[in-house]
């Protein structure tokens, strides 16, 4: 097994891992703090705050010599016998220095800049930096320009990392961002007309490591001591990335991709980041309502799941449309509930949102045309549950809906755009019992005899599975506003299972019952789990 | 990428061949690039940004990273062009201890510009310049392509004079 | 030292010496067909590396040792890059060649190509020598002409293109990696190394950049041999393993307050004091000499009293200069003031400082504001103190920068201020007589930037 001595400790390396002098410091335990080198863009070394001392030792002497001069830590490959030194005074010295430098003609803007709390720059110069400022005071604040529609930049914060530039350059592709000028002078812009304008274009902002670019989504909106973060995934398309949502008092304030090589490597699109705001939509429908002979009337929580209960165990045809946006453990639960009723009910999956065409990346990065989370999670537990084929949404409303043979349907919903008209409506015209589950008023919503209200990704507990077959596991990270209850919560209580609800305990039973989940038994890793290369390997 | 709003060609058929004539010589068009720039520069005196959307295109570039080498340089005036004349007076150390920034204010003095600017009349452009390599003729000056040697406030006058 | 028959400078006082006719009737172009006719590119990699040639660009590498890290049996294409950028303050040897013998220039070029199996050289001049980029591209032109560059060259079989590449005024492209990001159209950042330009260089093929002086000298070596090469200049110290000699004839480059400033020829190893006495006429107006510069601004400099120093590529170093650099002297005398000297020093390098790494960005902006500040009448003791540590921490020799352009601003800092101290402290303590001792940090200048 390669080693590496990182300070005077052993790591051993994985044969065929190849890690700069960073990461190889990071498995020791040691930070190599760092500007501009990141995993996914290429290494340039500029800004040289991550030089450290290197060597070799000899396999047979066990001698080890010193190069004698700083390097830095992100070009030097750790191989078998690489030595790091990142302790001493040579080094501590250089990041003094470096850190020095790029305060000396920073402005003062810490009290009105975004990234305090998250900034490289202040916390290095805590940890690494010079007691006091040597060079010569000139207070000012930075200024601002607008890169485009979602990203501005505080020209003067910038220490010329470049991730930025090399993102536009190396990912995105579109190369809108560049540096201008020479020397002192460089600065970060647009070219005139061409704006940062591209689908990963927030991406910039998780990159700078200062606050040199802001979001002009969460800009001024929140500081981020007061948030907490919460590991999740989002529910945009079928990419399904692995993300973090930022809340405040169960207000979301921002999402931000967490690193998953398996699915977005570091990135998410635009429309995922910013795609967050029905959440916090005041017309999102409040609470459980039946329709009465008045016309709809509230329902308290604790009455809904007998009234619905007894409401469709007087159907005599039942059928459910279970929507790819909610998770594997729901889907589950509302399935086996319904055919708990009556063991023919007809499964139906939800209508599947598509929008454009798969978009792929440099480096493979991809927006996908299919806009929900889980329709593979949702097809494999109606297939399992029923043995049959899926019947599809557009099979139900030409085919078995006109039958007249089901007076009472569940549809699930959660689409936050509109996503039925009159004439779909008009086609659940016979169905005695319509409950109708989702955010915001519909046609549909609007004929149903019970309308639910819908809970949003962020609020729910599960699992969903992306276009790969990969299961990724979260929980909720903010509170549904008061009179929504999550879809897990009521589909535990009406399948009769007591106490709170617990997804991990559904998914078990998912991972018993059906062979394409069986590999989802214990602890899912953070990065999620590959179902079918793990089904493959063994089970039912 | 956004369709770029619409603008007056600025380069003629002339350089567009003269551009695209270089693209034989490298293997990646990128490479073109600082060729480009000068062809433009020698017969515009400038380089406008329209300039750079239309070298972008033929390169197979976005205009951003044809700005970016551009403003590397400070070679290429944007704004407007330089002047008909565009004089180099060397700062660099031989020049220097010859007494050139000296000749450098005196001549912007009676210019009314500062270094860097062109004249009312847009005929001459006074800058200085890093080290012109003529340092056993310092101080000196290039104007166009003609360099003047071993400067004086006298000749520097008289170079004024017969502008 | 006067009885040095020029070699390089042989012909440059002839009528039209820059044409082709001029040059070929003095022998020139012999090189190219004995060698063309008659040895392999191995024989004359091997010729070059026996006759000790070290790069005349500044960095004084060993040039047959930088040919040999081409990969062997590459399948190419390889690329050459002439470097024609000097821009380095003091020096202007290779204009002179280029203008008065630039065929002499391309002859080496054309055998240094066929030595590392080129397919291309790109002569990357810089835009300021509008005289030199006519009569360079007039000799290319003759070339081809004459069979010299092309296909099949002088039914060799070998064929080679040279095309010239205009700069645009960067300092920093004459930074091997920063001219080839350059040739590439893009800003002007030296690469991180490794990999070298040998290895991944030019489109990332094996690229070999050599200096204009150094391919000149390539054309005598084969002319007339590795030994005759040896017999000029300076053998390396037997007490040092690492010394790889200064073999050879160069161009030294005296300007400055001297009576005859110009170009002058001479084996490798001559000193200041005979530079300025044989060749220079004398210091100007009869003045008594204060401080030279001994390689370009780069090296530093050395006092009057270090006017011994040999002008070798080991000597400099004896006397704590950067090197021998581009072997351009500047001399001045006892009316220069030191602090305004080392104002225009770190104002050059703050303006061609690429910006690309942080401590030479902010390094050299950082020193140039000091420097004003200082020249304002606001200076203090400590601000000697930090532009030392500046000098002292930014560089490739401790390892903090990509390039050598740090260690070039740094070490006229440190020279300037440990050899002339007293001119400094003088300086402050009689323009700030208030000020002076502070040692907290002061208002900084309202600076008025120009371009």
């Amino acid at each position: 097994m390669p080693t590496v001595i990182v300070d005077g400790k052993e790591v051993e390396l994985a044969p065929g891992e190849r890690l700069n002098g960073i990461q190889a410091a990071a498995r020791a335990g040691v930070e190599v703090p760092h500007y501009c080198w990141h995993p996914g863009l290429s290494v340039v070394a500029s800004c040289r705050m991550c030089l450290v001392e290197t060597g070799k030792k000899d396999p047979a002497t066990g001698k080890i010599q010193m190069l004698g001069k700083l390097v830095p830590a992100c070009q030097t490959p750790a191989t078998d016998g690489t030595v790091f030194v990142t302790d001493n005074d040579n080094v501590k010295n250089a990041r003094a220095m470096v850190e020095e430098d790029l305060l000396l003609r920073h402005p003062v803007d810490c009290s009105i800049c975004d990234k305090a709390g998250e900034c490289s720059l202040q916390d290095y110069h805590f940890e690494y930096g010079r007691e006091e400022r040597r060079a010569d005071i000139k207070p000012f604040n930075s200024r601002r320009r607008s890169l485009g529609d979602t990203v501005t930049l505080f020209v003067d914060r910038c220490v010329m990392c470049t991730r930025c530039v090399r993102f536009t350059r190396e990912i995105s592709g579109d190369a809108e961002l560049m540096v201008a000028n020479r020397g002192a002078h460089e600065e970060i812009d647009v070219f005139p007309g061409f704006p940062l304008d591209n689908k990963l274009s927030g991406n910039v902002v998780d990159l700078c490591p200062v606050g040199a670019l802001g979001d002009k989504d969460f800009l001024y909106t929140q500081r981020v001591w007061f948030m907490k973060s919460h590991d999740g995934v989002c529910a945009g398309c079928s990419t399904g990335c692995s993300i973090r949502v930022d809340e405040n008092q169960d207000r979301v304030y921002r999402l931000k991709p967490r690193e998953n090589p398996h699915v977005n490597q570091w990135w998410m699109c635009d429309e995922g980041r910013y795609g967050w705001k029905h959440i916090h939509d005041p017309n999102r429908i409040a609470g459980p309502r039946r329709r009465g002979a008045k016309g709809m009337e509230n329902v308290e929580w604790p009455q809904v799941a007998k009234q619905i209960d007894s409401d469709l165990r007087r159907c005599s045809g039942l059928a459910a449309v279970v929507s790819p946006h909610l998770t594997v453990e729901e889907a589950y639960l509302l399935a086996t509930y319904i055919r708990g009723i009556r063991p023919n009910a007809l499964l139906v999956l939800g209508p599947i949102p598509v929008s454009g065409e798969d978009e792929t990346f440099a480096k493979g990065f991809t927006i996908r045309a299919e806009k929900c989370p889980n329709r593979k999670g949702v097809e494999a537990v109606l297939t399992g549950v029923t043995g049959t084929p899926l019947v599809t949404w557009r099979e139900f409303l030409d085919k078995h809906l006109p039958s007249g043979s089901y007076d009472g349907v569940w549809v699930s919903g959660g689409y936050v755009a509109p996503w039925n008209d009159t004439a779909v409506a008009d086609r659940f015209a016979r169905v005695k019992t319509l409950v109708v589950q989702d955010f915001f008023s519909s046609p549909l919503m609007e004929t149903a005899t019970w309308q639910l209200p819908a809970a949003a990704f962020a609020e729910r507990d599960g699992s969903y599975v992306n276009h790969a077959d990969r299961l990724q596991s979260f929980e909720w990270a903010v509170r549904a506003p008061a009179g929504v209850k999550v879809e897990g919560h009521l589909y535990w209580q009406l399948a009769g299972r007591t106490g709170l609800f617990r997804s991990r305990a559904v998914l078990d039973d998912v991972a018993r019952a059906i062979g394409y989940f069986s590999a989802a038994t214990g602890v899912i890793p953070d990065v999620g789990l590959d179902l079918k290369v793990n089904q493959l390997a063994g089970a039912s | 990428m956004n369709p770029a709003p619409v603008r007056k060609r600025v380069l003629t058929d002339e350089m567009v061949a003269k551009i695209k004539a270089y693209i034989p010589r490298y293997p990646s068009k990128q490479a073109v690039t600082l060729p480009a720039l000068h062809v433009v520069n020698d017969a515009l005196r400038h380089v406008p940004l329209a300039a750079i959307v239309e070298i972008a295109e033929i390169l197979d570039l976005a205009p951003a990273q044809v700005q970016d080498t551009l403003s590397f340089y400070g070679f290429f005036k944007q704004d407007k062009p330089h002047g008909e004349v565009r004089a180099w007076v060397c700062r660099s150390v031989s020049c220097y201890l010859m007494g050139a920034d000296q000749l450098l204010d005196r001549m912007c003095d009676r210019l009314h510009i500062h270094p860097g600017e062109t004249t009312a009349d847009g005929k001459l452009t006074l800058e200085y310049a890093e080290c012109l390599g003529a340092c056993e003729h310092a101080p000196c000056m290039l104007a166009g392509e003609t360099l003047h040697k071993s400067l004086t406030p006298e000749k520097a006058d008289a170079f004024l004079d017969n502008l | 030292m006067a009885e040095f028959e020029p070699i390089l400078l042989a012909n440059i006082d002839r009528p039209d010496s820059h044409t082709r006719q001029v040059y070929e009737s003095t022998g020139g172009y012999s090189a190219l067909r004995k060698v063309l006719g008659s040895q392999t590119p191995n024989d004359v990699k091997e010729t070059v590396k026996a006759s000790g040639l070290r790069g005349r660009g500044g960095a004084g590498f060993p040039t047959g040792l930088k040919w040999t890290f081409l990969p062997k049996d590459h399948p190419g294409p390889i690329y050459f890059c002439l470097n024609a950028d000097e821009s380095e303050p003091g020096t202007f040897n290779n204009r002179y060649l280029m203008e008065l013998d630039p065929h002499q220039v391309i002859e080496g070029l054309i055998l240094s190509c066929f030595a590392t199996a080129a397919s291309t050289a790109y002569f990357y001049m810089r835009c300021e020598y509008p005289l030199a980029w006519k009569r360079v591209q007039q000799a290319v032109d003759e070339c081809y002409e004459a069979g010299y560059l092309g296909k099949n060259i002088l039914g060799s079989g070998y064929s080679l293109d040279i095309f010239l590449h205009r700069g645009a005024a960067a300092y920093i492209c004459g930074e091997e990696t920063g001219l080839i990001e350059s040739i590439e159209g893009r800003r002007a950042w030296p690469r991180i190394k490794p990999p070298f330009p040998a290895v991944e260089g030019l489109f990332r093929k094996p690229t070999v950049v050599n200096n204009v002086e150094t391919v000149a000298c390539v054309r005598h070596i084969m002319e007339r041999g590795a030994d005759w090469f040896k017999s000029m200049g300076v053998p390396p110290d037997p007490k040092n393993p690492r010394d790889a000699g200064s073999y050879g004839p160069k161009l030294y480059c005296l300007s400055g307050h001297v009576n005859k400033p110009g170009c002058y020829e001479a084996p490798l190893g001559i000193t200041v004091n005979q530079l300025i006495d044989q060749y220079g006429g004398g210091m100007r107006g009869g003045r008594k000499p204060k401080a030279a510069i001994p390689g370009g601004i780069s090296m530093g400099l050395l006092k009057a009293s270090e006017f011994d120093c040999p002008l070798d590529f080991n000597g400099p170093g004896k006397y704590a200069c950067l090197g021998l650099g581009t072997a351009a002297v500047v001399v001045m005398d006892e009316t220069v003031s030191m602090v305004d000297f080392l104002h225009n020093s770190c104002q050059f390098f703050a303006h061609d400082s690429c910006g690309q790494c942080t401590p030479c960005r902010e390094g050299t902006a950082w020193s140039l504001r000091l420097m004003k500040r200082i020249l304002a009448g606001k200076g203090r003791l400590k601000d000697l103190d930090l532009l030392l540590e500046i000098g002292d921490t930014i560089g490739i020799t401790p390892g903090t920068t990509i390039c050598g352009l740090a260690d070039g601003a740094a070490w006229p800092i440190k020279n300037a201020i440990r050899k002339f101290r007293g001119d400094f402290e003088d300086h402050i303590k009689r323009t700030n007589p208030e000020g002076w001792m502070r040692t907290d940090p002061v208002p900084a200048l309202d600076l008025v930037e120009i371009h």
